[in-house]
């Protein structure tokens, strides 16, 4: 087992740094929390260097990477605190056009005229046993009515991936509807980089991308989607980290750096470890992705989870040790807080997955959700 | 990065097995004669050892003279994996073969090679690591046990204490001080000390389990007299090789903490059902969550350490290695209390043989050994602190 970058993907990692310093710079994700910008520029920077084609097969116009890529790129937007669809699109939505073979769509992915988001969650649950989002199919494709929460850039992106049942067999399917014909309403005011939406179809017209036998594949679909959260949550952690103990080595009391205090460098330690070791989880749930090996399901459970610890920690060691200073809103510290939180309700919480773990390994019965 | 080895690698797994499978030691053989400390060698060990080193799988590692097969990184890390989950102990010795034998063999004269390092090698003698000592424990760099020149031989006087072995090592790589009147770091040296040399009395210190078999010792040094020709390296060169003898050790122990934690968690996954079964039905979801985390923290050890690992045969530095020592014996011990303490009064078993029952007391305060000795979790955080995040001393 081999979880280091390669040198391709340690150069592809470099490279989406560089270009993201300059392009999200915490003036603009502070813009978009301000209300003074919708990010809608940096959209259009990342469709010009194709970063929506990076993990869309060849033939549809795609740069055909594998998954640990997409997740290097979820890892780095997390880092950037970054604002826009670009997160649902290559993590949920593209996954979806690529498990259903919706060559088309793919393409215009890929050509940067369409963005989506993948909406499944109702209430707070995220999988596919609750859903009462029906289907009803007609002469012409389908009409969607129901309610989905919380769905990731939900009033950034141009089109939703909906998991709805089919009204008469009951079976559940995917549906392409367009974001005009839903009632999108912004959700999650305190991260609204996000985007995140509750959204409503009423009879919303819709194109049928599969309309039955989706489980094995949305499962898929959902260990892509959760994992490369994962990786988005540990990127925010990262630059908590980052900014918190370059503080730590300027800011003096006492007449020495507040870094020189024992009590905090083993704080520092065991954040380090705690970002280390989730990094490596995480890692090992994208490669078990990319290779599609039977642990992945396992593996991106147990990765979002660690996310979770994760962000735990991070959040509030990286808040309290701030001090006053980490509590205004002018410091951008926030940015990255916020977002961390946001992941680990999103896409399943720690605890979620922890229950599938248990009910995996046969301590509890099964949970349906 | 991928999930798998190459086939080439795999290949070397299986002939590894295959050997293995042939040639260990059998559990009657090794039950009626247990190894009872970390320097105690039995005949079927040293029989086995020889069998290692004879077919070059002691230290794959190193050309066959030495008991390998020039093996790579990749090659000695699966035939750890492979010895480590075969119940079979590669060594009774793990200081003497891990720590002690690398550091003669980078360090040694070709005379200390031939009558120290081969020995040891071959089975037929074991070694003790005479590093801690009362006033020198954490902070190593204190020691004050003397090695005086006189003539052509060293006069010793001192102490030392938590001497792993030292009961039945056959000889100590003794760390004592040749030039008090340096900076500390500056005058301490390594010397050989055969332990039946006269004025050593070794006095073992029972630990809080398994007390009738003693693994701890405090060793008394008063004027023994080695020949001058024990020195290892240079003259106070000692605190270099220190740092050189502890890279060794942790090289080592990383990929047997990862494995310890699997084949514990394995057993716990193994006692859980029935232990859950029988608790009431409002604690078996919160009992089994701690199991779960375990479940989580096991692979974390793994893929920590193997990214770790991969970073090393890259040739870049692993931080890895100071967070693996920090990360997996806190991990063990966390495995091992939620397993006893989830498994109720029955933990408080006590069984007279060494071992590392998952669910039992005795494992659990048996796992403080990792986390205090070899640089305890707050020394190896103060590590991380300062030599790997920068953070300034004080
Ligand atoms: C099972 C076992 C086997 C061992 N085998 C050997 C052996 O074979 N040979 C050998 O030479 N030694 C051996 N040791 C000794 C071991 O290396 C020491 O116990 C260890 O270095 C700690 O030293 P100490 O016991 O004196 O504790 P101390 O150094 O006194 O530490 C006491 C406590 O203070 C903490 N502390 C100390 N300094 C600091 C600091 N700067 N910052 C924060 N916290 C600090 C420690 O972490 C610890 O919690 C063994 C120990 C054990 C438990």
């Amino acid at each position: 087992m081999d979880l280091e970058l390669s040198d391709d993907q340690q150069m592809l990692r470099d490279n989406i740094r560089t270009v993201l310093t300059g392009a999200c710079p915490p003036s603009l994700v502070r813009a978009v929390h301000e209300g003074t910008s919708d990010g809608a520029e940096l959209w259009h920077q990342v469709v010009d260097l194709g970063w929506p084609a990076l993990g869309i097969r060849e033939e549809a116009g795609g740069v055909g990477l594998g998954f640990v890529e997409v997740a290097l790129l979820a890892e780095e937007l997390g880092r950037a605190a970054a604002p826009g669809p670009l997160l649902a699109t290559i993590s949920q939505f593209v996954p979806v056009l690529e498990e259903f073979d919706c060559i088309d769509l793919l393409a215009e992915v890929a050509e940067g005229r369409r963005s989506g988001s993948l909406a499944v969650a109702e209430g707070s649950s995220w999988g596919l046993h609750s859903i009462s989002t029906v289907a009803e199919v007609t002469a012409d494709g389908a009409r969607i009515t129901g309610r989905k929460d919380a769905v990731l850039a939900g009033s950034q992106v141009d089109s939703f991936a909906v998991v709805a049942r089919d009204r008469t067999s009951g079976q559940l399917g995917v549906y392409l509807v367009e974001r005009s014909a839903a009632t999108v309403i912004p959700t999650g005011a305190l991260e609204p980089t996000l985007g995140l939406a509750d959204v409503v179809f009423d009879g919303a017209p819709a194109v049928v991308l599969a309309a039955a036998g989706v489980e094995a594949a949305l499962e898929r679909v959902l260990q892509q989607a959760t994992t490369a959260m994962t990786l988005h949550i540990i990127g925010a952690c990262r630059r908590v980290f980052e900014l918190t103990l370059d503080y730590a080595k300027i800011r003096v009391q006492y007449d020495r750096v507040i870094g020189s205090f024992q009590a905090l460098k083993h704080r520092f330690a065991d954040m380090y470890l705690m970002v280390e070791k989730a990094n490596a989880l995480g890692y090992f749930a994208a490669v078990a992705i990319a290779e599609n090996d039977p642990r992945r399901a396992e593996a991106s459970h147990m990765a979002k989870a660690t996310a979770g610890e994760c962000q735990r920690l991070l959040v509030e060691d990286g808040l309290q040790l701030h001090g006053g200073i980490g509590y205004t809103w002018e410091n951008d510290l926030h940015f990255w807080l916020k977002r961390a939180k946001a992941g680990e309700l999103l896409c399943g919480s720690s605890l979620h997955h922890r229950s599938q773990l248990a009910a995996a390994l046969g301590l509890i019965s099964e949970v349906n959700v | 990065m991928k999930l798998r080895f190459e086939s080439s690698v795999e290949e070397f797994r299986q002939e590894f097995l295959a050997w293995l499978a042939d040639n260990r030691p059998t559990a009657e053989e090794m039950a009626a004669d247990p190894a009872v400390s970390s320097a105690h060698c039995p005949e079927w060990a040293k029989r086995w050892t020889k069998r290692l080193f004879d077919a070059g799988w002691l230290v794959p590692g190193w050309p066959p003279e030495r008991g390998g097969r020039n093996a790579g990184a990749h090659e000695t890390l699966v035939y750890l994996e492979e010895m480590s989950r075969s119940g079979v102990p590669r060594t009774t010795n793990p200081q003497g073969l891990g720590i002690v034998v690398p550091s003669l063999l980078d360090y040694g004269t070709p005379d200390q090679i031939e009558r120290y390092a081969m020995p040891l090698l071959h089975g037929e003698i074991t070694a003790c690591l005479g590093m801690s000592e009362p006033d020198a424990g954490s902070d190593l760099a204190n020691l004050k046990t003397r090695a005086v020149r006189d003539g052509d031989t060293f006069v010793l006087n001192g102490q030392k204490v938590w001497t792993s072995g030292a009961n039945y090592a056959d000889f100590c790589f003794l760390f004592c001080r040749t030039d008090p009147d340096v900076p500390k770091h500056k005058g301490i040296s390594i010397i050989l000390l055969p332990m039946d040399t006269p004025g050593v009395t070794v006095r073992p210190l029972n630990e809080i389990v398994h007390p009738q078999h003693p693994d701890l010792n405090e060793v008394f040094l008063t004027d023994v007299v080695v020949p001058a020709a024990n020195l290892v390296g240079k003259l106070n060169d000692g605190w270099a090789m220190a740092n050189g003898s502890l890279a060794h050790e942790r090289g080592m122990v990383w990929l047997m903490s990862v494995i310890d934690m699997e084949m514990g968690m394995q057993q716990m996954l193994e006692l859980a059902p029935s232990i859950l079964e029988a608790l009431p039905e409002q604690e078996r979801a919160v009992a089994a969550d701690d199991v779960v985390r375990c479940y989580i923290e096991s692979h974390a050890v793994r893929c920590l350490g193997y990214r770790g690992f991969a970073r090393l045969v890259k040739g870049g530095s692993a931080p890895e290695q100071a967070l693996m020592k920090l990360f997996a014996s806190a991990s063990r011990q966390r495995l091992a209390r939620v397993a006893a303490e989830m498994r109720g009064p029955d933990a408080l078993e006590s069984k007279p043989q060494r071992s590392r029952r998952v669910g039992t007391l005795e494992d659990y305060f048996g796992i403080f050994g990792s986390t205090i000795s070899a640089g305890s979790s707050e020394i190896q955080r103060n590590i991380i602190a300062e030599k790997v995040l920068g953070l300034p001393r004080g």
